[in-house]
């Protein structure tokens, strides 16, 4: 292989690479879950939940909350857009809010504090990571049981079963 | 006709009508001979849509789903056939290596058409690699591609299977507790794709009295058709033509014959990647072990259906196949329904449908590679006696 050659193919696997490292960016996908809770005793304050909070994603209306509601959204990448229709208390105008955020890229479910976040407290008060409680023991699942000849489920010849999802029965 | 003495009787009679029919009764049995298999899917599909009962803008809209999952995949397969490799049935290969960058960008929680494209990018080498080993294999088994081919979805499945089921989330790292089965190292059964699940459909789709229209699926689908009518007119391309018409003439030429099938069937198999992770999108989810096992099978069939042959393909017989294949997917359980009252007689027919017609094709491949040699052989003895007449 020639110079050129070889400076052309390296020039080609590095414009890939980046190409996959830009996807790995910005399409990293996190579930967002938006709490209305009060936070008590926060270096001896203390933040207290709205009377209402309309959150919209991407002009969709994701959740609308109550004290102690928490809602859930899903976005693609680290740069967090929202619209925020708060009403502070019984009785007031309703006030909006649009925020921007940027999502840690190691979390995938992050739990944001409303109240906390809005009383502009440092992240540590405001933000942590949701995870999920442990799932229930499940019986064993081996995809291997069988009678060894890897025919179950074959022998019928159903296609659409070993297809896998597509409906073609439809 | 001295020959004709050890010919059965339907085939002499055939050849007979041949010889005795005008030149457009000729043509016409020309026609139905080469397209025996599209028509008679046109008159199942005529007879069975009607009895189905289906709207026009359901079976639309289903045939055309069915084409954007499908038509990338059926269209890694013309390259191998183009070099004289036959059906590639390796291509399931691809389909795995598909299957393990899905699984990667999954876990690494890569959502939508970033996370299609990232799998794409990571099915490559792995295709690759494995397209390599099988084009090695086929180079050693020349004439013998089609049952290597079938053979070898069996080896590497377990491959697939010992990788999948035993080295992830214990040598590979898998982070996710939702992938994993529960012992702590496997991959589970299913795996969902609900983040990315039809991103390329939906984006740019138009809705068309109720028809959905994918039309990015549709424009990477155009890109690939241009890329091979580009690829045929490239030197490796004329190479690879060259090749599937005769090895020896290849050779002669200067050709380097086991590089260019070799090359052949790498791009198959990344082609077969990149189709196979489009498939999945669409579908939303895939069974980690089974999902590859007959995705060869079902477009290899398609391919057919259009008016394929194991030597001759083309891009119109890709479309053509996947509309008629697919909606006698479609129409045929309604429609066993409305003959028999069972809606499982239209399910296996369709099952014995996708095998039959591979096996008809197969058996006429054969046929006629029986009568070109016959007919080369009583050219070469006619033009031996002309010759001995003369002199």
């Amino acid at each position: 292989m020639n110079k050129k050659g070889l400076v052309i193919r390296l020039t080609a696997l590095a414009v890939v690479i980046a190409i996959a490292a830009t996807m790995m960016v910005i399409g990293r996908g996190h579930t967002i879950y938006f709490d209305n809770k009060t936070v008590e005793n926060y270096q001896g304050n203390e933040y207290k939940a709205f009377e209402r909070v309309v959150v919209t994603v991407k002009d969709e209306e994701v959740a609308k909350l109550g004290k102690r509601e928490r809602g859930m959204a899903t976005w693609i990448g680290q740069n967090f857009k929202m619209i925020l229709e708060i009403t502070e208390k019984k009785g007031d105008e309703p006030r909006i809010e649009e925020i921007e955020l940027t999502l840690p890229y190691n979390m995938d479910g992050i739990i944001i504090n409303l109240p906390a976040y809005l009383a502009g407290l440092p992240e540590e008060a405001w933000l942590s990571e949701f995870i999920p409680a442990p799932e229930p023991e499940e019986d064993e699942e081996d995809p291997t049981i069988g009678d060894g000849l890897g025919l179950e489920g074959d022998l019928t010849g159903d296609l659409g079963g070993d297809l896998g999802g597509e409906d073609l029965g439809a | 006709m001295s020959s004709n003495k050890n010919t059965p009787l339907g085939q002499r009679n055939l050849e007979s009508m041949h010889n005795y029919a005008t030149p457009l009764g000729r043509r016409i049995l020309e026609l139905v001979r080469n397209y025996a298999v599209p028509i008679m899917f046109i008159i199942i599909c005529a007879v069975c849509i009607p009895l189905s009962g289906f709207s026009t803008s359901y079976l639309l809209n289903e045939i055309i789903t069915r084409m954007g999952r499908n038509i990338f995949l059926i269209l890694s397969l013309l390259i191998p056939i183009m070099s004289g490799m036959g059906l590639n049935f390796g291509m399931t290969l691809g389909a795995m290596a598909g299957q393990i960058a899905l699984i990667f960008v999954t876990d690494w929680q890569i959502w939508g058409i970033p996370g299609v494209v990232l799998a794409m990018i990571l099915s490559v080498p792995l295709s690759a690699l494995l397209g390599l080993m099988c084009g090695k294999l086929m180079n050693m088994a020349k004439g013998r591609e089609m049952i290597l081919g079938y053979m070898m979805n069996y080896f590497v499945g377990g491959l697939y299977q010992l990788v999948v089921l035993y080295f992830m989330a214990s040598i590979i790292p898998i982070k996710h507790a939702s992938i994993r089965l529960p012992r702590g190292f496997g991959i589970r059964t299913t795996v969902n794709l609900t983040n990315m699940r039809q991103c390329l459909d939906n984006e740019l789709a138009i809705f068309y009295n109720g028809v959905k229209i994918p039309v990015l699926n549709f424009i990477i689908i155009a890109v690939l058709c241009l890329f091979i009518v580009w690829f045929r007119r490239t030197k490796l391309g004329q190479d690879m033509r060259a090749v599937g018409q005769d090895m020896d003439v290849a050779q002669a030429a200067g050709i380097n014959v086991d590089r260019t099938r070799i090359i052949s069937i790498i791009i198959s198999t990344v082609f077969a990647g990149f189709g196979q992770i489009i498939y999945l999108q669409n579908i939303g989810n895939f069974p980690t072990y089974t999902a590859h096992s007959q995705i060869g099978m079902f477009c290899i069939a398609a391919l057919l259906v259009g008016g394929a042959s194991v030597e001759k393909a083309s891009i119109g017989n890709v479309f053509l196949g996947v509309i008629l294949f697919h909606t006698m997917f479609i129409v045929a359980p309604k429609a066993g329904v409305a003959i028999t009252g069972d809606a499982m007689i239209g399910e296996y027919f369709r099952v014995f449908v996708s095998y039959g017609v591979i096996t008809m094709a197969l058996i006429m491949y054969e046929i006629k590679k029986r009568r070109a040699r016959s007919q080369g052989g009583e050219l070469l003895a006619l033009a031996q006696k002309e010759g001995g007449a003369a002199s």
